[in-house]
Formats: structure tokens, sequence, C-alpha cells
């Protein structure tokens, strides 16, 4: 290729296409990425950044062209070859053995030795730690862990295994503005110690703060490869989508309605005592998003599945509409108009061996729309299928096909638009535009503000500080399963937010833990 | 089933084949015809294998399986008995599919067939003096569903109410009715004018009318492959069905969305052993005649065997179960015409499960020609 820095190429791919039924997932994809820098890919949803990273982690082999790997090509039939080679990943699922420890799940990889010398892996992975500023106890199982921390685990698998180049695909999805902090470090001294790295996000900031080149890929085609100090986050959006977007939307002050729910001196004790709820109360409005910051692990998962129903209160009060729900199953609480999308949609939101159709109606198959005394209503659920692929402009072949073929932020999509259809009275959404990518997440968020305006009463819990900023009309802040703080939109800045994040309250000095 | 091939490891693929310019690769969508060959081709290993042992006794193997196939298909008549065989398979192949979908393990299949057995006699001994033929078989046949289900429920409730172990409690099941049978057929059911462990006949009002006269051909296969269509009917055109196999392929998601899993789980239950329990009634009211302890020939069980071969879909269910049917029959005329045990079907069965299963597996992968850059 490029003459000047061709010796410096230590992964490319050249020509390479890969091809799945009904979609050229890469078309003539040819890519250098060199060494002891840090290379993103950005696309949109169903770009195929997913599909080549898999193919340079051995998971798939292109139909067409090679990978390359110091100047030699090199054929993998599987991840083993890959990290033979010296190439890890991080997948966008992650592949753990959550029943087992951290330890464990670290030197499962490791292969060809009958016995492992535990006490000597423990070692090489306290290094490891150390060497990159990894906060994790290796004896802990990994299903304890939070998803953040879960992610630290696949990385240290993969620099056990002794990686030349790191592949992330989405890492920053499931991390917290402080873990972007720290894994963006960590990168870096990576790459000053001549790791290579190749990063998958879809957050254009991220790509200019972390990333020395950039290349973006379009419906499976490389649009371009740039020196990412050459280009403006404007000129990535237009690669990427073919137009701009302003993913800071309008939104309007309405005057908020009749109080929908009212939660009173919540405790939820959970069996690690991590993550449990502690005297949390929080009003939300028709016409009202009450936004929930907060580093994640400190209680929103609890506080999520305590409104949905799938966890009980030790004391307190959930009442909606005047009504206390505290009974109420989840089926109930969906009669009664409350919708909800997990943060983790895959074990949470989806059936990845149903038909795309079938997951879009889930939880709805019994309602009248879909369903008649107990008999499914194809016709009925085939339109809202073809409504929501045009609605939410999901990449896939048909609605008929399985769900596990969809990319990371189909997926997100298909769980969105199940949830914003029915409409609700009560919104809880955990993360919303986790994995989404530019045009998707202006979408669902113009989406939560139509809601809001509709009536509904909206519970965001996110992590994403813009996102709440720009669509809440409070903002709450959690920490150790306690409400720290909260605050008019108005009155609202990061600064702030943030202090309480941390745990400080407002009063300097004093520590809120 | 839904076995999921972790990619981090990888299929141990190996240089051997890459060498020899092939390469394994994840199959994406599993077609329906993908899942027919592996039927097929596991019996034909199996068969395959099969003749080994044949051979090693110094058995032809063409004239033996001529005669297994003579037996089963050779003649009408073997082919009407091959689907009597069938029939009880069929049943009780489908009460473990439809249990399977849900990820409740029903190994109780054995117990329910005896639930339902017990049942229609029940009610044939209590009505028959008062009821006619073509009221008389569908309250046998409804008395032995209702029969089934209750015992299954029972371990379907434990389950939903305490998360007992139903592969345990089933099976325990099995053993508690035989001896509840058996205890009524040495005392209260006993005929008092026999020796044996049996009951009256039943009366000829009460026997399934036959589908071919002269034959043993009974209506119970009818309403076998009529149920295989029901139960494929409401796995997929239901919102139960739906939520049946949603319960099968991830709890968590189906329970956030409100699909109460202990209700589910005690809804298949007692489907299933519904669905086993018409497998006694078709062969006490088809067949038999009365009760006794040997009217199973381990229908329980061989239909989990079906079930998985027939991988849990009710056609595949139908298909396998006349397979079985076929080899139980004309092993009988192998056995007659060349000496070779009746058991090697069992044997048969075996291989055929274990390819089947690892079929199961290697359907997701397919071979390819890898491009050539030497
Ligand atoms: N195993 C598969 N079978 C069939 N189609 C697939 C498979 N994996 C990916 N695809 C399709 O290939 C296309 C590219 O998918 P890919 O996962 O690479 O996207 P992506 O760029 O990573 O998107 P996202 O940002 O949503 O994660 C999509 O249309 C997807 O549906
Ligand atoms: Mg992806």
């Amino acid at each position: 290729m490029n003459g000047s820095s061709a010796d410096s190429v230590l992964l490319r791919a050249s020509g390479v296409t890969k091809r799945f039924p009904g979609v050229v997932a890469n078309d003539n994809i040819t890519l250098d990425v060199r060494r002891a820098r840090v290379h993103c890919l950005l696309g949109e949803n169903g770009a195929g950044k997913s599909t080549l990273a898999d193919l340079f982690y051995g998971v798939h082999e292109p139909d067409e062209g090679v990978i390359e790997l110091r100047g030699e090509p090199i054929h993998m039939v599987s991840p083993r070859d890959a990290i033979a080679a010296g190439i890890g990943m991080v997948r966008q699922h992650f592949e753990l053995v959550t029943p087992m420890s951290v330890l464990e799940n670290v030197v499962i990889g490791t292969r060809g030795e009958a016995k492992v010398d535990l006490r000597a892996a423990r070692d090489r992975l306290r290094e490891l730690c150390d060497l990159y500023g990894v906060e994790v106890d290796l004896d802990t199982p990994v299903g304890d862990l939070a998803v953040g921390q879960q992610q630290w685990v696949e990385i240290l698998k993969a620099l056990y295994l002794g990686c030349e180049v790191l592949i992330l695909d989405e890492p920053t999805a499931v991390l917290t503005p402080e873990g972007i902090e720290r894994l963006f470090a960590t990168l870096r001294r990576m790459a000053s110690e001549g790791l290579t790295i190749v990063l998958i996000t879809h957050k254009l900031h991220e790509v200019m703060e972390i990333s020395d080149d950039v290349t973006v890929l379009r419906r499976g085609r490389v649009v371009r490869t740039s020196l990412t100090s050459e280009v403006t986050m404007a000129d990535l959006t237009r690669m990427m989508v073919g137009r701009d977007v302003d993913l800071a939307i309008d939104v309007a002050e309405t005057p908020r309605g009749d109080l929908v729910l009212d939660v009173s001196g919540l405790d939820v004790a959970t069996e690690s005592g991590r993550g449990s709820l502690k005297q949390v109360s929080l009003r939300v409005h028709e016409r009202e998003i009450l936004g929930i910051a907060g580093v994640s692990g400190n209680g929103q998962d609890a506080l999520f599945d305590v409104l949905v129903g799938m966890r009980s209160a030790d004391s307190g009060r959930i009442v909606v509409d005047a009504r206390d729900v505290a009974e109420l199953s989840p089926a109930g609480r969906l009669d009664i108009g409350i919708a909800s999308v997990p943060a983790d949609r895959i074990h949470q939101g989806l059936m990845m061996d149903f038909r795309i159709s079938e997951n879009l109606i889930l939880g709805r198959q019994r309602s009248e729309r879909f369903g008649r005394r107990g008999w499914l209503n194809q016709k009925g659920i085939g339109e809202f299928a073809d409504d929501s692929f045009a609605a939410f402009e999901i990449a896939a072949p048909s609605p008929a096909h399985v769900t596990r073929v969809l990319s990371g932020g189909n997926l997100q999509k298909i769980v969105m638009a199940r949830e914003l259809a029915g409409q609700p009275r009560l919104l809880v959404v955990h993360q919303p535009t986790r994995g989404l990518d530019i045009g998707a997440t202006e979408y669902v968020r113009r989406r939560l503000v139509e809601e809001r305006d509709r009536g509904a009463a909206i519970l965001l819990i996110s992590e994403d500080l813009d996102e709440l900023l720009n669509l809440s009309s409070r903002i709450a802040v959690m920490f150790d399963g306690r409400i720290v703080g909260e605050v008019d939109r108005r009155d609202a800045t990061i600064d702030r937010i943030g202090l309480w994040m941390a745990g400080v309250s407002d009063t300097p000095g004093e520590a809120l833990a | 089933m839904n076995t999921d091939v972790p990619t981090t490891p990888g299929p141990s693929s190996g240089s051997l084949l890459r060498r020899s310019g092939w390469r394994l690769e994840k199959r994406l969508e599993v077609k329906p015809w993908h899942e027919v060959v592996t039927l097929v081709g596991a019996f034909i290993v199996g068969l395959a294998i099969c003749s080994i042992l044949i051979a090693a006794s110094d058995k032809s193997v063409v004239d033996s399986y001529r005669a297994l196939f003579d037996g089963a298909f050779g003649s009408r008549r073997a082919v009407y008995e091959t689907l009597v065989q069938a029939t009880p398979l069929i049943f009780t192949g489908l009460a473990a599919a439809f249990a399977f979908r849900a990820r409740v393990w029903n190994i109780g299949g054995e117990g329910q067939f005896f639930a339902g057995a017990m049942g229609a006699f029940f009610v044939s001994n209590l009505w028959h003096a008062h009821l006619p033929r073509g009221v008389m078989v569908p309250v046998l046949f409804i008395a032995a569903a209702a029969a089934g289900a209750l015992w299954a429920s029972i371990a379907g409730l434990l389950k939903a109410r305490y998360d007992t172990n139903e592969i345990i409690t089933t099976v325990m099941l099995n053993f508690i009715i035989l001896l509840i049978l058996s205890y009524l057929l040495g005392d209260l059911w006993r005929s008092p004018d026999t020796f044996y462990f049996q009951t009256v006949t039943l009366p000829e009002s009460a026997h399934l009318p036959l589908i071919v006269d002269g034959t043993r051909l009974h209506w119970g296969f009818g309403i076998a492959v009529a149920m295989a269509v029901v139960v494929h009917v409401v796995l997929r055109r239901t919102a139960l069905g739906y939520e049946v196999r949603g319960v099968g392929i991830n709890r968590t998601a189906g329970s956030y969305k409100g699909i109460s899993v202990p209700r589910v789980t005690v809804l298949v239950m007692a489907i299933s052993g519904a669905l086993a329990g018409l497998a006694g009634a078709a062969e006490f009211s088809g067949i038999h005649h009365r009760l006794q302890l040997d009217i199973s020939n381990n229908f329980g069980f061989v239909g989990i065997i079906i079930a998985l071969i027939g991988r849990l879909h009710p056609a595949g269910v139908v298909v396998s179960a006349i397979a079985f049917g076929a080899l139980v029959n004309g092993a009988v005329t192998m056995q007659i015409q060349t000496g070779i045990p009746a058991a090697l079907v069992d044997v048969i069965q075996g291989l055929s499960l274990i390819f089947v299963l690892s079929g199961a597996v290697a359907v997701r992968y397919r071979l390819q020609r890898t491009h050539t850059d030497e």
C-alpha cells in the first residue's frame, strides 16, 4: 500500500469479503492496522465491524481475500489459531463461564498442558493487573461481577494468552465514564509498550480521544481510513451516516402531569450485598423524564428489577397511579402499562433463538393486537414486524430470520421497538442507547421524548451523562444504593453530578458512604 | 436442542482438515432439510455399525437386513404391524418432545403411560355397562389423559413450588405408580377368574375400533398422528406454545416479560403427562383390552429417545417412531429367519441416538473447500 509505512503494518485485511445469507457483511475490505497504534473502526449498526473483527480473530474465514499478519497471509480456522498467532479479542458479547472464578476463566483459555499451575497463573495475573492498573478479585465468581468488571476479565484473558494485537468490540458500551477513562489510560499504556489496539465504538468523541487511525465502514465497505488528527467529528458522521446528525436533540419543556410512579423508602437487599437499595424514594410524573445517574453497580439493577417485579422489596412502597403494585407479578405490571428495557438485553430482554418477529411481541403475545383467545395473530405480528423494521431501520434480511444473526445494535433496536410500541404508562429504561450508532441513538432519544409528550412517565437509568442532561426533566444520582442528590435539569451541571456520583455530598469534604 | 457451541476455544477442526484443503465453518442457519439428513443419516450409520456385529456372528448382513426390512415393510400386514408398534411411541415421543421444548425434563413417561391406562380401566370398569361404544371410547381416552396429566402434575407442582428436580421426581413417580398398580392388580382390580395379575377383559364396546379389519391396526394410530399435528399447531400458533418455546430458550427473559415460568412448567408437565397417558389408553383399549403389568414395552423411556432423535419436532417424532416401530417389528422376522437376537434393535436404537445427538452439533457446521493460496 502506503510505501513509507508498509513495514509498520502489523495486521492487514486485503480485499476481504464475507457473506451471510442475505447480506454481504464485509465487501472487499482492505485495511492496514499499524503496529503500536490505536485503530478505531466506526460505522452504523450492521455496517460489518464485528464481522471484520471476527475475521481477524478466526471466528469466520473470509469468503474472498486474505488476512495478513506481519506481511504473511495467515489462515485461521478458529480463534485458537488467532490466539496462537498473537491476536486477542474481547467480543461484543462476552464468553465467560459465569460460575467459575476470574482466575479459572483466564486459565481455561490456555491449552495444551495437562496440568495448569494455578499458583504461577495467579502470580502472572497479579503482575498483569499491577502493570495495567486493573482492579479485580481473582477468586470472585465471574457471574457476581458487574459487566464492566467482566470485561476486564476478558481483557486479562487476552493479555494472559500473550496477544500482540488486542481487538475490542464496543468495550465502552458497558463502562462508566470513569471506567472508560481507566480503559483508555490502559490502552494508551499498552500502545506505548508496543501493543496494537483495534477498537470498535460508536462514540465519536472516544474515537477522537483515543485513536491514531480511524476507518469508517458503511454497508460492509470501507469508506475511508484516515489519521484521526486529520478528520473532525462532523466528517466522521457524514462518512458514516451520509448526513449530519445532532445528538443533542431539542427537548422543549412541557408542564408535567399527574403523579404516576411514587416510590418511597425502598429497601432491597441483594445476596452479595453489592448493589442493594437503601431507603430509595423517587417520583415520576406524566410527561416527565426522571434521569437516574450513577456508576453502575450502585443499585441500578436492583432498582430496575424491583420496579418491573422481578425482585421484591424488603420494605417501602411502590405506587403506580395510586395503586400499590408490590404484590403484582411482572405480568401484572405489564398489564397496568409498565414497559421496560433491561440493560442486559441478551439475557433479560431477548430470546436469541426466536424469530425476530416473535421477539418483537415478547410480553404482548396475549394482547389483543397479537392474539385472540390464546391464538397468535400471524398477520398482526407480521405487520408489526414490518413497521418496526421500517421505523428503526433494522438491518436484517427479514423478520422471519432467527434473532441470533442480528448485529449488537440491531438487537437493541428490537428491544426498543417492542417496548416503545405498547403506549406505556410508565417506561423504565436502562441504558436505552447502549450499542446504538448515532443515527439510531438520535432516533431512540427522539422517540423517548415523543413518548414523554404523549403522556408517559419515564424513568431513564443511564451512565451516559450527555444523554441524561439532554433528555431528563430532573436528574437523581444513585450512590451505594441511595439517592444522594436530585436536581432540576436547569440547575444540573456535569461537575455537581459527577461529585454526587463519586459519593461526595454537597457539603464539601463530607463523604456519603 | 439449543446446544450452544462456544466459539472461543473453537471447534477442534485442526490442521489435518486444513492440509486437506477443507475447513469447517459454522453454519449460520440450520435448515429443515439439514435436520432430515441428520436423522436419516443417523439411522443408516446405526444400521451400518450393527452390520459389523452381524458379520462378526457369521451371519449374512444382506440376508439379515432383508429379513428385517421384509418384516417391517415387506407386506401390507407388515406395514400395519409396524404402525401398531409405532403408535404408543408417537404418543410418548410427543410427550417427551413437548416437555423438552420448555426444558422441562419429564422422564416419567413410563409412569404416566400406566397412569393413563389405569384411568382408562377405571372409567371403563365403572361405566361400560351404561355407555354405548361411541361414547365409551372417547370417555376412556379423556380419563387416560386426565390421569396422565394428574400424575405428571405432581412433579410439575413440586418443581414450580419448591424447585424440586423434575428428573428425580418423575423417575420416582414411575416406580410408585407401578407399585400401586401391582397392588391393585393383586387385590381390588384382579380378575376373579385368574391367578395372574390382570384385570377382567374389556368388553367389546370399549375397544378402539380398527382402521383395517382383520389386522391389529386400531384408531390409536390415527389419534396419535392427529396429536402430532395438534402439538405442532399449539407450539407454533398459540400463545401457550410461544411461551413454552420461550421458557425453553431463555427463562430469565421470559420472566422479565411476564411469562410465569412456574405456571408454564406445571402446564407443560400436565400436557406432557396427558400425551403419555393417551398412549396407555391406546394400548389398553386398542391392543391388550385388559390391564396387566407388561402392557408397556418401555414405551415411556423409548419415547424420550424418539423425541431426541426426532429433534423435538412433532413430525420428527412421528417419523422416528415409525422407524422404530419398523425396527421392532422387523427384528422379530429377522430373529426367526436368521437367528439374530431381536435385542440387536436396542443396539441400533442406542447407536442412532448417539449419532443424531452428535449430528445435532455437526449440522451446525459445514465443510468448505478453502481457496487455494499455495
Ligand atoms: N452469524 C450471522 N449470520 C447472519 N448474518 C449475520 C451474522 N453475523 C452478522 N450478520 C449480519 O451481518 C451484518 C453485519 O453485522 P455486524 O455484526 O458485523 O455489524 P456491526 O457493524 O458490528 O454492528 P453493531 O454496531 O450493531 O454491532 C448485519 O447485517 C448482520 O445481521
Ligand atoms: Mg457489532
